[in-house]
């Protein structure tokens, strides 16, 4: 006995025959054992038989169009049978197993709901959503009011759920599991990352006087994205993971490329610096007061610069 | 910084562009209704302002600057001969298109009687916006520099007569008041009550016996009838350099070296009279001292909403801005001291209140691209030497380099007081075109001269 599958673009199982007879017939045909509505398939297409032995053989029958394994570009006239790799007829794509084929061992189940993930899930989310109420609470210095709040934590709720929804969908499309739960924490804990992020370049820009972390931040930004992105793409398939990353490597490069062109180009046109200097509490110092003499010394080491800029920009003898 | 309700000096020039000519238009209109009222309301005139005007013509001219590729004006002014050798007097702004780029201008005068010719640059006076021109007229009769002026004899109330070309509608004469030198002003100006048009910068001014006593050059935005001359002194004086003088130099490179020479000389005497301290809470912060400067004060206490940090400022600025190009006014220098204090906000909440009043803006004298280097910045906590009753400090110098006048720079410089969770001062002062070691000095005895008392 064995059993001739139709197979989807995705290798699923679409429709399952069951021959009892020794020989069966495969073609577009009402006489065939196994009917293919598939238009560049003939009315007999392939013979499915034993040979003497023992091995099933796919016999292609005359057709016009012939007969592949899944993946070749060679026409084949007869194919043994292995029940692993499918044959191609016309667009259509045939498994043939026999009924001792082998299959995987049962799988053991995961419990339907795992307490440990939704439980870290949503300390996570807790975890972003406190963060930016509390950002929000300390840079209020006006009126007090709820839209100030609600606005944008709402904000930061609704495109999480997009994104995530974004990429159960594609999960869905692609691997026919949704996965929410991995996609919604590799979105949490880059958000995460993102939010901390800030509040420590922040700190940094005050405590230290290092501007840096908040000048590049938005290096930072692409980086996670990119990161984030490269572990849903791996959450939807594992296949190809190095085309995935390389692909997920250049986009980052030139959006960070871009990003900086733009940056210098504004800073050509305004000759300013597009860096915020942030204030904190007194008390948030890290580093000990400069001498007001060593201070000056920096200062007059700035002039260098200066003139070094004024040479470079000197205007030609055309004027203006 | 809101304005306040008027602000101090650094007036309208009085030479027509484009823009100018422009809003003529609409002020021809406004003088055409005014034609239909009744005769009666017209002033007197006097005597000696018919006979004033019946020999000024010859002696008048207008100053134009044509672009030398379309041959059309690109501004115009006034000027007037004050020798028989065809020596005139006018504005720099009016000829300062020429003098920067004379291969993009030239330069033009029309007389009354219609002859027009070429006109040729001799000498510019940056600081006093004077500017000699030689045309080709001999033996023409011109005007003579009253010597009670000169000597800074003439009484207050004198009648004056301005005269020059308003808008381009022909010579015409306006009749005025003469009120001294201008108070708090650190270039000496003479203050005239009496309407000077867009269009008369570089004309003269006269006395009823018909002898100049300053240069027609600014007036005041929204003042009324309050106009602006330059001493005719200046004129006098600048007359004498270019009788000196062998031929006439590079102009840009003199414009650059008058302009480093008169802020250099503004900056010493700045740094000789130095700062008094002002109370602002518990803090003492630096003032200007040179009369030159005029304060204002600002609060927010009677804001609605009701505001939830008290922040009272004051702000000083000099009316040391000069013209050097049309599109280049380098500014006042300004000092503004915030008091911030919480009402009912956190620590973290006032620190971003700070951080709004405090960041680094350097005053803009013209477009960035053209006339500046980038900006650059540096940032720390400082301590004033020696350290008693001074604040630590959160200090932020930004500097930038102009790309064509060697040896001046541009400083903001911003101080946060670091003593307190709950109140700070923020301290800006910012430096148009100074030399950086002025600027150095300047600021460091700022840093200094801010102090808390508790």
């Amino acid at each position: 006995m064995i059993w001739i599958e139709i197979l989807s673009r995705h290798r699923d199982v679409t429709a399952r025959f069951r021959i009892v007879d020794a020989e069966a017939s495969i073609g577009r045909g009402y006489d065939n054992d196994v009917i293919v509505d598939d238009p560049y398939v003939a009315a007999r297409h392939v013979r499915v038989f034993r040979d003497e032995g023992g091995q099933w053989i796919a016999e292609d029958t005359g057709s016009a169009n012939g007969m592949f394994l899944d993946g070749g570009r060679a026409r084949l006239a007869r194919i043994v049978v292995d029940g692993r790799q499918p044959i191609r007829i016309g667009q259509t794509l045939l498994r043939i197993r026999e009924a001792g084929h082998a299959v995987d061992p049962e799988r053991l189940a995961r419990p339907q709901w795992q307490v440990f993930p939704a439980l870290l899930a949503a300390v996570l989310m807790l975890g972003i959503l406190g963060v930016a109420a509390v950002s929000l609470w300390l840079g209020q210095t006006d009126e007090v009011r709820a839209s100030t709040y609600l606005t944008p934590l709402l904000g930061i709720s609704s495109l999480l759920l997009i994104w995530v929804g974004s990429w159960t969908l594609l999960s869905r499309i692609f691997s026919g599991r949704s996965r929410f739960l991995d996609n919604l924490l590799i979105a949490l804990v880059g958000l995460l990352a993102f939010s901390l992020y800030g509040v420590l370049a922040q700190y940094a820009a005050y405590a230290w006087t290092w501007q840096a972390p908040v000048t590049y931040f938005y290096v930072f930004a692409w980086v996670l994205l990119a990161a984030a992105g490269f572990l849903h793409l791996r959450t939807v398939g594992r296949s190809r993971l190095w085309l995935k990353g390389g692909v997920v490597t250049v986009l980052l490069a030139a959006a960070i490329v871009v990003q900086m062109l733009q940056r210098s180009e504004a800073f050509s046109l305004s000759g300013r610096e597009n860096t915020a200097r942030l204030l904190l509490p007194p008390a948030f110092r890290a580093v000990p007061l400069q001498d007001e003499t060593a201070f000056f010394g920096e200062i007059a080491r700035l002039r260098a610069k200066l003139d070094a800029d004024r040479s470079k920009a000197r205007p030609g003898p055309a004027g203006g | 910084m809101r304005p306040a309700p008027a602000r101090p000096a650094g007036g309208g020039r009085v030479t027509v562009w484009f823009a100018g000519a422009m809003r003529g238009l609409a002020w021809m209109l406004i003088i055409i209704v005014a034609a239909g009222a009744p005769a009666g309301a017209a002033p007197e005139r006097t005597a000696s302002a018919e006979s004033i005007y019946a020999q000024a013509p010859p002696r008048l001219l207008q100053i134009r600057t044509l672009v030398a590729g379309a041959g059309r004006q690109a501004s115009i002014g006034s000027g007037f001969l004050v020798s028989a050798d065809g020596l005139a007097i006018t504005n720099y702004h009016v000829v300062s298109q020429f003098a920067l780029e004379p291969q993009n201008y030239r330069l033009e005068y029309a007389a009354a009687d219609g002859s027009r010719g070429e006109a040729s640059l001799l000498a510019v006076d940056l600081a006093n916006d004077l500017a000699v021109v030689r045309i080709d007229k001999h033996d023409a009769p011109f005007f003579s520099f009253n010597a009670a002026a000169i000597e800074g004899g003439l009484p207050k109330g004198e009648r004056l007569y301005s005269m020059g070309n308003p808008l381009d509608l022909g010579f015409s004469i306006s009749e005025g008041t003469y009120n001294g030198p201008v108070e708090h002003s650190y270039n000496e100006r003479i203050h005239f009550t009496g309407a000077l048009n867009p269009g008369m910068s570089g004309g003269p001014t006269v006395t009823a016996d018909d002898l100049v006593v300053g240069v027609n050059v600014s007036t005041q935005r929204g003042g009324q009838l309050v106009s602006f001359l330059v001493p005719a002194r200046f004129a006098a004086a600048l007359l004498q350099r270019v009788h000196d003088q062998a031929s006439p130099p590079d102009l840009r490179a003199e414009v650059a070296r008058q302009l480093v020479a008169w802020r250099g000389a503004l900056y010493r005497s700045f740094e000789q009279e130095g700062f008094r301290a002002s109370a602002l809470g518990p803090y003492r912060a630096p003032e200007a001292k040179p009369g030159w400067f005029t304060c204002w004060g600002q609060t927010n206490a009677g804001d609605t909403p009701k505001p939830r940090a008290s922040i009272d400022s004051t702000n000083c600025s000099s009316d040391t801005s000069l013209f050097v190009a049309s599109d280049l006014n380098i500014g006042a220098i300004q000092i503004n001291h915030s008091h911030v204090r919480t009402v009912d906000l956190n620590q973290f909440q006032l620190a971003a209140v700070l951080t709004r009043l405090s960041q680094p803006r350097l005053a803009v004298g013209g477009p960035y691209r053209k006339w500046y280097t980038p900006e650059r910045c540096h940032e720390d906590f400082v301590s004033a030497a020696p350290p008693d009753g001074r604040p630590p400090l959160r200090v932020i110098w930004c500097a930038r380099a102009y790309r064509e006048f060697d040896g001046l720079y541009d400083v903001a410089l911003t101080a946060v007081t670091q003593d307190d969770g709950s109140e700070a001062l923020v301290s800006r002062f910012n430096l148009q075109a100074v030399g950086y070691d002025d600027a150095m000095a300047l600021g460091r005895h700022f840093l200094e001269a801010l102090q808390v008392v508790r």
